[in-house]
């Protein structure tokens, strides 16, 4: 196991295996993201934090652009079983805790955004030797990028006097998508020969505790 | 790697040295983590301590709250972390973020420590200080932590430290873009959207404490480091000279050597704090030099009068 990806083939490239699973992950994660953010941009458009929403949901779409055209990809049968389980997981769930249905889904995909854009860091994994031009370098640094901004929607909303009261519910929540995410993001690596450092060590009590609060 | 349990978080901690020893306890700054502490390890164990260094919740190694964290959850973690350390002398030491943590444990809890180190810290947020630190957290959310760092470097460290390195910066900033994760820097830096200032408690401080502040640091100015030397009895005010916010990373040698002669003098009952203001050598093992009667230390041209 490596902690970073590569090593570089002949051309100077990540290898297309990585990039092909890498890719795929992040499009079925931040394809989910921005059909839910669509759907939740057509249900309500009056608080603050829809603004965010609403550039969030074209940097999301920019991602899912960029990645088809960045990427070297290559035939990877094990994708017809890994989408499925993918795009499974990030369906919108009700919470625990939460009376009101909808303020429940809205929460969870809060939560599963926060998640996406805290947890998954592909930048982190490019060794130094990667070229500073490489497409899908670049593209590895820009979502990395624009997650740290991206997460600004869910972090207003989140942290929002309106949710005060759930902040027991809303915490939950939040670990709950955290853990499922970094499971999912280490699985995968795992699957391409990577293993990031801090998933060297075993998942935290707090982490196990979100788990089993979850549905 | 071990861990403390805080409620249901992690607390990466370790522990250096024998255990019959008196103990020095290192609270990190902001982006800090537990190994930028190594250089003291190394330190003080030769010099017959224990050392204790750990990562903050939100930090390093340590769990990292989705949303929340509270200072008092970190100073929870810091009052499990020096249970650990049995009935021995304990000194503790914290720069910037982490001063205000070991202040905000010495008020709470002085009856367990055996002196106080504050480094590059505060007491309370003063204007210009609570506008800098919204200032980083907007540049961190809008540039990320790799933007964060490129505002701290040239604010806390000098050109004498900065100008080598220069050709290689963005490997020095590597390990700490690896190690911080953004939202968990922005729950740090929220935690204290409710601050409530500390100086109305300092003076509950009655153990010896050591206050180190560079000359030239401009993200915590002396005015801050007054703050704690006027209200807290047994203390003195010590500037390192040429150095800047981040004068432990910048001379470890050094402070590593005050740290360790500070808890030596405590614990040989010489140390006498009233308040005083001394200049930190050069070099490490040089002597302290008073710093001229007359002068008025908080300014940075020699000026008659002051506070004294």
């Amino acid at each position: 196991m490596r902690m970073l990806l590569g090593p570089l083939d002949a051309t100077g490239r990540l290898p297309p295996r990585q990039q092909t699973r890498v890719a795929a992950f992040l499009l079925s994660c931040h394809g989910a993201m921005a059909r839910q953010l669509a759907i939740a941009l057509a249900w309500q458009v009056k608080a603050n934090w829809h603004t965010e929403l609403n550039a969030q949901f074209y940097r999301e779409a920019e991602i899912v652009s960029l990645l088809l055209r960045a990427t070297a990809w290559e035939p990877d049968p094990e994708l017809l079983f890994l989408l499925p389980s993918w795009e499974a997981a990030w369906l919108p769930r009700p919470l625990a805790g939460v009376a009101d249905r909808a303020q429940g889904l809205a929460i969870d995909i809060a939560a599963f955004g926060h998640a996406l854009h805290s947890v998954i860091r592909p930048a982190a994994l490019l060794p130094l030797e990667a070229p500073a031009q490489d497409p899908f370098a670049l593209a590895l640094r820009k979502i990395e990028f624009e997650s740290g901004r991206m997460m600004q929607g869910q972090i207003l909303f989140l942290k929002s006097s309106e949710l005060l009261p759930l902040r027991d519910a809303v915490n939950a929540a939040v670990e709950s998508r955290h853990l499922q995410v970094r499971r999912l993001w280490d699985e995968m690596l795992a699957g391409i020969g990577v293993e990031r450092r801090e998933a060297q060590g075993t998942a935290s009590p707090a982490a196990a505790a979100a788990t089993r609060r979850g549905p | 790697m071990p861990f403390l349990a805080l409620g249901s978080y992690r607390i990466r901690y370790e522990l250096d040295g024998p255990e019959d020893r008196p103990a020095y306890v290192l609270v990190n700054g902001l982006t800090q983590y537990a190994e930028l502490w190594g250089a003291y390890r190394d330190a003080l164990v030769t010099r017959g301590f224990r050392v204790a260094t750990f990562d903050l919740l939100g930090q390093g190694a340590s769990d990292k709250p989705g949303l929340f964290i509270s200072r008092d959850d970190q100073v929870a973690a810091l009052a499990l972390l020096i249970d650990q350390l049995g009935n021995t002398p304990i000194f503790l030491g914290g720069i910037s973020f982490g001063g205000l943590i070991a202040l905000q444990y010495a008020i709470a809890h002085e009856d367990r420590l055996a002196g106080l180190v504050a480094m590059s810290t505060f007491a309370e947020l003063s204007p210009q200080l609570l506008l800098i630190g919204n200032a980083l957290r907007t540049g961190l959310i809008l540039g990320g932590t790799s933007y964060l760092q490129d505002l701290l470097l040239p604010m806390n460290l000098s050109d004498a430290w900065l100008g080598p390195q220069l050709g290689n910066l963005e490997a020095v900033k590597r390990q700490g873009w690896l190690t911080n994760d953004i939202y968990a820097l922005q729950n740090l830096m929220e935690s204290f959207l409710d601050f409530e200032p500390l100086t109305p408690r300092l003076s509950s401080i009655s153990i010896p404490t050591m206050i180190l502040n560079g000359e030239f640091d401009f993200l915590t100015p002396r005015a801050l480091h007054e703050t704690l030397r006027i209200h807290i009895p047994d203390s003195a005010l010590i500037i390192i000279p040429r150095a800047y916010h981040a004068f432990t990373l910048e001379k470890p040698a050094l402070t590593a050597d005050l740290l360790s002669s500070f808890a030596e003098d405590v614990l040989a009952k010489r140390w006498k704090g009233n308040q005083s203001i001394w200049i930190a050598p050069e070099q490490a093992g040089d002597p302290l030099v008073p710093f001229p009667p007359g002068q008025d230390h908080l300014r940075a041209i020699p000026a008659h009068g002051g506070p004294g």
